[in-house]
């Protein structure tokens, strides 16, 4: 087991650098620098070309990425904002929070909701509350995020006055995010459920514990559930990173300054280290993500934990 | 049959457990508070399109910045960005220009405080004219200034390099920050911004809002609203309902905006006028556009009406003249373009073109595209053609500074004296804001002599030469200066916003 997680960290430590190289790489050949960004076409050349060597830009590409890869192995530093001055991790520390927690939120209503429509879905299947289910839930997921923020800001707090438009201040500001993201990953959850769940419910083993008198709902709840979650927390954990991405179009819609917010805004200025640092820590965090999802695996299903410690990986 | 009824209770469960928590929210009243909340106070919400990066007074670049800025910081003078009437005092009580243009004497104000209750001394302001000058984000507002020097404690001597005249609107713009601050605590000048100005900075949240509160010991008396609240949101239509709901009171609007506020009696708009012109721009090195002719034909061939209707909503005042109706220097006498496409063909005839005649590509960026669709269908009409290409913004303006292009259609801003306009017309500035690649040795004089002649008389008639001159040649082909609109409860007076939309919380207030 030990062994397993770190062969995944170590990997994970490439993936991070594989995707530093690439939007490194990416932001520095696009066109535009950030002396001119910042200062418009107006500026005199010679003020642009003092603000780009103030960030080090007219240095040329590789020195400034083996600098970059540098000081965050050796100095734990994510550099300085252009824009703002002000180091990288600040602004990350401010934000993350509210992506976290909407994240957070979206993820365990979705979960909730979806798996337990999904199970009862499957349960019942063909019944007008399958039907209802599936449908409702292709429809949220059809829908674009940012038109369903807009269609439950003009319902909520427009027309009703119930809930504020925009910001972050406390819970109630999270409400609407949070339906906005949730819907998003609403019906591939439940679909996911239903299905796991129809196929377990018609397995062999139900029908002998149905036989050995164990109540539908033990039966359900207990046997059939257990292992039908496999496909779904895996689903769970990459649509992690969806419900992140998700996000950040909610955040701009609801005026929530999170990850989002930030990481379109300095894409747009070319806050080169902003843009790095913030797609890093989210790389990472996704990468956790999933590696904790696979070592929760082995505690849902006692023949994975049995593989792993015969050294073996599933998965790369 | 046993099993079936077991689960027909879910779906009651379900719908029971929906409406107690929406039971529970609207009991709870999450709503009603957040509805017009500062109406009753001394309070404002404003909402702004972007955070702040910076609240240094110097080094700052964006709109928002700078609103935010002009609460916080005085200026020596108050000078209005149209070029027209008086510099009204601020900071300075009085100011003097000797003859030659070459030196400006400051007369400070006696008793004027900063925020942390240190006074405003000639010291402060010469610390803050330097830091100007040593700005590559604001140093332009300084330019001409050679070297300040504090004659004594009130007295404040500005020696130039060359007389600029524009020096006094650049003076309007520069905000006199506290010299012992930045020595005492130089990493936080621009987190925690102290001046001299009718509000005071109050704290924020990263990435949402920004708090200034009325400063007690104001000079020119404490502000009526008591707590501003800037609210940082991005998207047009959450801040056109936050407005709507009374969340925000104040805030700057986009023209597609409009219909939606205009229905409402409870929310005002107010139009700007802004040195922003939103023009098409032809190469001049480049073939049919090195004759005058043909960028008279395009000219002609523009229906200006129709395009502020369709792009702007109607929110923009036609005008073809590269100086906005509103600036120091503009004149009817200079010539307008009228919308007239048989003069166009006319033109194009005499200029030997054989109409249908392929103009090849018209670059433009993607914010702009609309802008050029139409300008596209008016050039058809007189038998123009065009393709339109769209690029990303920062690659877009790359080729066009560079003058890899041939047509294209854009929005610029040359905030400022009237003086700016010599960075679209003169040999200096091809590179960068000169897009038209314009070169003319007359024009460059002419503007080099307004910019050192100090009598207004003699600046309005070198500018009425310059504008006459430009027009003739239809060096660009000016559409319209958008409004800057703004949008606010009605029970909120904001007086006149001055040109450019500089606004001054300090001149609002709620109507009893």
């Amino acid at each position: 087991m030990y062994k397993y997680i770190g062969k995944r960290l170590l990997y994970m430590v490439l993936v991070l650098l594989g995707v530093a190289f690439l939007v490194f790489t990416i932001l520095s050949f696009t066109p535009g620098d950030p002396g001119t960004i910042i200062l418009g076409i107006t500026a005199s050349p010679e003020d642009i070309a003092a603000l780009n060597k103030e960030f080090g830009y007219d240095q040329p590409f590789l020195i400034r990425f083996f600098d970059y890869i540098g000081n965050i192995i050796f100095h734990f530093d994510l550099g300085i904002s252009y824009q703002s001055r002000q180091p990288v991790i600040d602004d990350i520390i401010a934000r993350f929070p509210n992506t976290l927690l909407l994240t957070v939120l979206s993820m365990s209503v979705s979960a909730v909701v979806e798996i337990f429509l999904g199970v009862i879905s499957a349960v019942r299947q063909y019944s007008v509350l399958d039907h209802f289910c599936v449908i409702t839930a292709l429809v949220f997921a059809s829908v674009p995020g940012f038109w369903l923020a807009l269609m439950l800001i003009m319902v909520f707090s427009l027309k009703l006055r119930m809930l504020p438009s925009f910001g972050a201040d406390d819970l109630i500001h999270f409400i609407l995010p949070t339906v906005t993201v949730s819907a998003g990953s609403a019906a591939s959850l439940l679909r996911l459920t239903r299905s796991a769940m129809l196929e377990t419910i018609r397995q062999e083993y139900i029908k002998t514990a149905k036989a050995k008198g164990a109540s539908e709902k033990r039966i359900i709840w207990k046997h059939a559930m257990k292992n039908a979650m496999l496909p779904v927390v895996t689903t769970l954990g990459t649509s992690f990173g969806a419900s992140l991405g998700g996000a950040i179009i909610t955040e701009t819609v609801f005026a929530m300054p999170g990850m989002g917010l930030l990481i379109t805004t300095a894409i747009r200025q070319k806050d080169i280290p902003v843009v790095m640092g913030s797609t890093l820590f989210l790389a990472f965090l996704f990468s956790v993500i999933i590696l904790i999802v696979d070592i929760l695996y082995a505690f849902i299903d006692p023949r994975i934990m049995a593989k792993y410690k015969n050294g073996g990986g599933r998965r790369g | 049959m046993q099993r079936k009824r077991k689960y027909e209770g879910f779906p009651a469960k379900i719908t029971a457990l929906c409406l107690a928590l929406g039971l529970a929210c609207s009991v709870s009243g999450c709503g009603e508070n957040y509805i017009d909340r500062a109406m009753d106070e001394k309070s404002l919400v404003i909402a702004v399109e972007a955070d702040v990066d910076t609240l240094h007074p110097s080094d700052y670049s964006t709109t928002v910045e700078s609103n935010i800025l002009e609460q916080i910081y005085d200026p020596l003078l108050a000078v209005s960005s149209d070029g027209l009437g008086d510099p009204e005092p601020r900071i300075a009580e009085s100011y003097e220009v000797s003859e030659d243009g070459m030196t400006y004497t400051f007369h400070i104000r006696h008793g004027v405080l900063f925020h942390d209750g240190t006074p405003v001394t000639a010291e402060d302001v010469v610390f803050s004219l330097e830091m100007y000058q040593e700005s590559e984000y604001q140093g332009s507002q300084v330019d001409g200034l050679d070297y300040a020097e504090a004659t004594d404690e009130y007295t404040v001597v500005c020696h130039m390099s060359y007389p600029y005249s524009p020096f006094l609107t650049g003076i309007g713009r520069v905000h006199i920050a506290s010299k012992d601050y930045w020595e005492e605590s130089p990493e936080k000048f621009s987190t925690d911004p102290v001046g001299s100005g009718p509000y005071q900075y109050a704290g924020r949240n990263k990435g949402s809002s920004i708090t200034l509160e009325a400063f007690e010991d104001y000079y020119r008396g404490e502000a009526e609203i008591q707590t501003v609240e800037f609210e940082v949101i991005p998207d047009q239509t959450t801040k056109s309902i936050a407005i709507q709901t009374g969340e925000v009171n104040f805030t700057s609007i986009e023209s597609s905006s409009i219909l939606a506020l205009k229905g409402s009696d409870r929310i005002d708009i107010e139009e700007v006028a802004t040195s922003g012109f939103t023009y098409v721009c032809m190469n001049l090195e480049k073939e049919p556009f090195t004759d005058e002719r043909v960028r008279q034909a395009v000219n002609y061939a523009i229906d200006r009406e129709n395009l502020v209707n369709v792009c702007y909503d109607g929110e923009a005042e036609v005008n073809s003249n590269i100086c906005s109706k509103s600036r120091f220097g503009y004149s009817d006498d200079q010539k307008q373009y009228d919308y007239d496409p048989e003069r166009a063909e006319e033109l194009l005839a005499e200029a030997g073109i054989e109409t249908p005649y392929d103009l090849g590509t018209m670059l433009v960026a993607e914010k702009y595209s609309n802008i050029a669709t139409v300008v596209q269908n008016d050039l058809k009409e007189v038998g123009l053609e065009v393709d339109i290409e769209v690029k990303e913004f920062n690659a877009y303006l790359d080729d066009l500074t560079q003058g890899n292009y041939t047509i294209t259609a854009l929005n610029l801003t040359l905030e400022g004296d009237t003086q700016m306009c010599s960075m679209a017309l003169t040999t200096d500035y091809i590179g960068t804001a000169n897009n038209a690649r314009y070169s003319d040795p007359e024009i460059d004089a002419l503007f080099q002599q307004a910019g050192q002649t100090n009598d207004t008389k003699e600046r309005e008639a070198l500018y009425n030469e310059i504008f006459s001159k430009v027009q003739e040649e239809a060096v660009y082909g000016v559409i319209c200066n958008p409004y800057l609109l703004y949008a606010h409860n009605s029970e909120l007076s904001c007086g006149e916003i001055p040109f450019e939309g500089f606004y001054q919380i300090y001149d609002f207030s709620w109507e009893a």
